[in-house]
């Protein structure tokens, strides 16, 4: 028997090399991750008619222009991650570079802006799901049961509750099912396209449309208002490409494939966006009645009303595709508002019960679930005072994101203030770039935020005569003011500056 | 001679460090706790991306290993690994290759909240792939002192006389009274002949595998005999029962007792073997459990 005394040598500390992973995701790979990111499938069936609604034929304009202020933004982002990598992002960068106050409300906005998109990619997927019921067993009946509302309200829970289970098991998608996700996505909505083009060829659009110059002319949307909500939309239709500009160790070449990379997934995405926003605009028109893009009863979700008369008997596959990738999303988009909030517990920003991590999954456990539990209530409270939830969620999505990249993209501006002016690179990248795109998002933030008081705002739904976009997204804000309030008189320590000092 | 211990910082991993413990105070064993942790795949990008959570789960995985080590008395040697990997099974294999490791001992209880009476998916996969013993301890195990008997289930199937040769050499290093079980369900009850034939069987490879071993004929227990005041002779039962479960519930065990038993890695019945009867026996067995892989020969020590 031994008596040798216990000893604790060291503890192999493999945290420098980044794991196993380090060097495997080449070029196309990284496309694939991008693409599959911004989910264009979904995010064109929930942002395409709320955007026609504020823009009409200048959607393609629109989308085009939405793209400056996230790529400027974006490079700051990347700076940042670089300089200062922490799980809490916005959240411990704007804390670092403004001090508490500010940085926890950074924290709270990415929190918020994740959560909606949650509940809006679960609706989405709920919608879908009972259409391609409708489209297996053709019986259209089977669609309407997603409008009944206590049925809706239910399986939408079961959505969430399922994708946060298995966030919480941390179980991925893999390699495999990414790459069929993607492919199949763009195949479909490219059939879209050509389908709806050759209606329009054929002389069997529902309003064949002449594509003009002007619908490519920023200039010509017809007040700043809708500019800004224009703007503020196509922010969540680039949500997820920068994405590809801060791999780093996972790729072949960090030197070059991320930069490679975010170049060919914009390009693929302004492809695809700009052909699909073009087949749908000349196909149906932005006319308010029937199928035509401006009605508000299909502006809530364009392919579900579209996809059926363009594609025929094949509409069902672009059910497939929004409900596959919106399911695959809902699940990889747990972990983000998860891993903030456990960084916000780690620094006792909040409770640090938000810090507790599963022994046996490894995953933020307490946070992954209050994450769906947030989820669920925006959800169940939007669609009960809300004529059209998905349309207001999304509207208020855009804002979200607005606020907390705009914050971010400072907190970049001014914690590298002192380095920015040494150098070109550091003056753009470190400078410029998110000073700009932070004042753009900020601005259209606010524009946004005025305009969304009036009660016809969006998808018209309001609260006491209060549109409810307004509603929506500056409640959920100053209800973190509150929370953050009652979090200062609970644990001071942070708010004080002793857990996160200021740089 | 070294022992993986797969750790999780729960109840399971509480069970594994209890066994190994004891299995290393009957022998020169240190042990090596391994804590793995999921490595993110890159296609399953977070969004917002971040690149700090990796150094919090690490942080926490130390403080994890901190409390596993406290486990440990101090009259065992005792390290402890972090380890990355998709699977932790494989990533506890992996260790288990790197260590040159006799064993590999694992809670075998899932901690979820219906499968409480099952083998969890960790324990499961390790059971099809391991190419190393696996000690399967069971669940609210608490036992730390060293092991008392060895009990060695056997059968006719291939492979049983190597499973035969790892128990008698087991127990000779260890000093342990050996005890050669054999299960049998029968759906009729007792069956005197079976039995018989099985007892025949039994002594017939123990003395081909053990050279001059005689087996002391009883049913029940209690009946050893010692021969030479040292080892005591193994000793055979053969228990019976109208399920696994019944023969496995009729035997008598002892607190300190562990049970070994053949694995049929990648063999075509490997699915029934390790699906249903490693399941059910298990599931009654009051005792730990290990699972000799088919084609295993002994580590020297």
């Amino acid at each position: 028997m031994s008596t040798a005394p216990k000893t604790v040598q060291s503890k192999e500390t493999s945290l420098s090399e980044k794991g196993l992973k380090a060097g495997s995701v080449g070029l196309i790979g990284a496309v694939v991750i991008g693409v599959s990111c911004i989910a264009p499938a979904y995010t064109l069936t929930a942002a395409l008619g709320p955007t026609v609604s504020e823009v009409g034929v200048h959607l393609p304009a629109i989308f085009l222009v939405g793209f400056i202020p996230m790529l400027l933004v974006a490079l700051g982002y990347r700076e940042l991650n670089n300089a200062m990598p922490d799980a809490g992002t916005s959240f411990t960068w704007a804390t670092r570079a403004f001090g508490p106050w500010i940085g926890w409300m950074g924290g709270w906005g990415l929190i918020a802006a994740t959560i909606i998109v949650l509940s809006n990619l679960a609706a989405v997927a709920v919608d879908f799901f009972y259409l391609m019921l409708a489209q297996i067993f053709s019986n259209p009946e089977l669609g309407e049961l997603s409008k009944i509302l206590p049925l809706n309200i239910a399986t939408t829970l079961v959505f969430i509750a399922l994708a946060c289970w298995i966030s919480y098991r941390g179980m991925e998608t893999t390699k495999g099912v990414q790459y069929v996700l993607v492919a199949f996505q763009l195949l479909v909505l490219g059939w879209f396209a050509v389908s709806a083009f050759a209606h329009v060829a054929n002389g069997t659009a529902f309003d064949a449309t002449t594509i003009s110059p002007d619908w490519f002319n920023p200039f010509a949307v017809d007040s700043f208002s809708s500019f800004a909500a224009g703007v503020s939309l196509s922010i969540f239709i680039y949500w997820g490409w920068d994405v590809t500009l801060t791999m780093n160790e996972e790729t072949k070449n960090p030197e070059k494939t991320p930069g490679r990379a975010a170049t060919i997934t914009v390009l693929v995405i302004v492809i695809i966006y700009m052909t699909v926003a073009l087949a749908t605009l000349s196909f149906a028109g932005v006319g308010e009645t029937g199928l035509g893009a401006g009605n508000p009863e299909n502006q809530s979700s364009i392919f579900a009303v579209l996809a059926g008369p363009v594609m025929g008997p094949f509409a069902i596959l672009m059910s497939l595709a929004i409900l596959s990738s919106s399911a695959a999303s809902l699940q990889s988009t747990f972990v983000s508002p998860a891993r903030t909030m456990l960084a916000m517990g780690h620094y006792r920003a909040i409770s640090p019960r938000f810090g507790k991590i599963s022994p046996t999954y490894k995953s933020p456990s307490f946070a992954t679930i209050a994450a769906a539990i947030a989820a669920a209530g925006f959800y169940v409270i939007t669609r009960t005072v809300s004529e059209n939830a998905l349309w207001d969620t999304i509207t208020a999505l855009g804002m979200m994101i607005c606020f907390y990249y705009g914050i971010t993209a400072l907190a970049c501006v001014w914690f590298f203030r002192a380095e920015a002016f040494r150098g070109a690179r550091g003056f753009f990248f470190k400078f410029l770039a998110p000073l700009v795109g932070g004042v753009i998002l900020l601005v259209m933030f606010v524009k946004t935020a005025m305009d969304s008081m009036d009660p016809e705002y969006g998808s018209g739904s309001s609260v006491g005569g209060v549109g409810l976009v307004f509603i929506l997204g500056m409640g959920v804000i100053l209800l973190g003011v509150v929370v953050m309030l009652v979090m200062y008189r609970l644990r001071p320590e942070f708010f004080k500056g002793k857990v996160l000092t200021r740089a | 001679m070294r022992y993986v211990v797969g750790y999780t910082a729960n109840a399971r991993g509480h069970d594994a460090v209890h066994l190994a413990v004891a299995l290393a105070r009957n022998h020169d064993v240190s042990l090596d706790l391994v804590l793995v942790i999921p490595e993110d795949s890159p296609f399953n990008a977070v969004y917002p991306p971040e690149a700090g959570y990796n150094d919090i789960l690490n942080e926490q995985a130390q403080r994890w290993l901190d409390e596993g080590l406290a486990l440990v008395p101090d009259d065992v040697t005792a390290r402890a690994h972090i380890r990355r990997g998709d699977s932790e099974a494989q990533t506890l294999i992996d260790a288990a290759v790197e260590f040159d490791a006799a064993a590999l001992v694992i809670g075998a209880t899932n901690s979820g909240l219906f499968k409480r009476f099952t083998i969890g998916s960790v324990a499961s996969s390790l059971l099809h792939s391991s190419p190393v013993p696996v000690a399967l301890a069971p669940h609210g195990y608490h036992r730390t002192e060293p092991i008392t008997r060895l009990s060695c289930g056997f059968g006719t199937r291939p492979g049983a006389d190597q499973l035969l040769d790892v128990a008698v050499e087991s127990a000779r290093d260890r000093g342990l009274p050996l005890r050669l079980v054999s299960l049998l369900a029968l759906d009729g009850g007792n069956s005197p002949g079976l039995a018989d034939a099985a007892w025949v069987h039994a002594a017939d490879r123990l003395a081909a595998v053990g050279g001059s071993t005689e087996g002391d004929r009883s049913g029940e227990a209690g009946g050893s005999g010692e021969v030479d005041g040292s080892v005591p002779e193994p000793e055979i039962v053969v228990a019976q029962g109208r399920t696994i479960e019944e023969a496995v519930d009729r035997l008598d065990w002892e607190d300190g007792e562990i049970l070994l038993i053949g694995s049929s890695r990648l063999a075509q019945q490997r699915a029934t073997f390790l699906g249903t009867t490693a399941n059910r026996i298990l599931r009654a067995l009051p005792v730990p459990m290990t699972v000799v892989p088919r084609d295993y020969t002994r580590q020297s020590s």
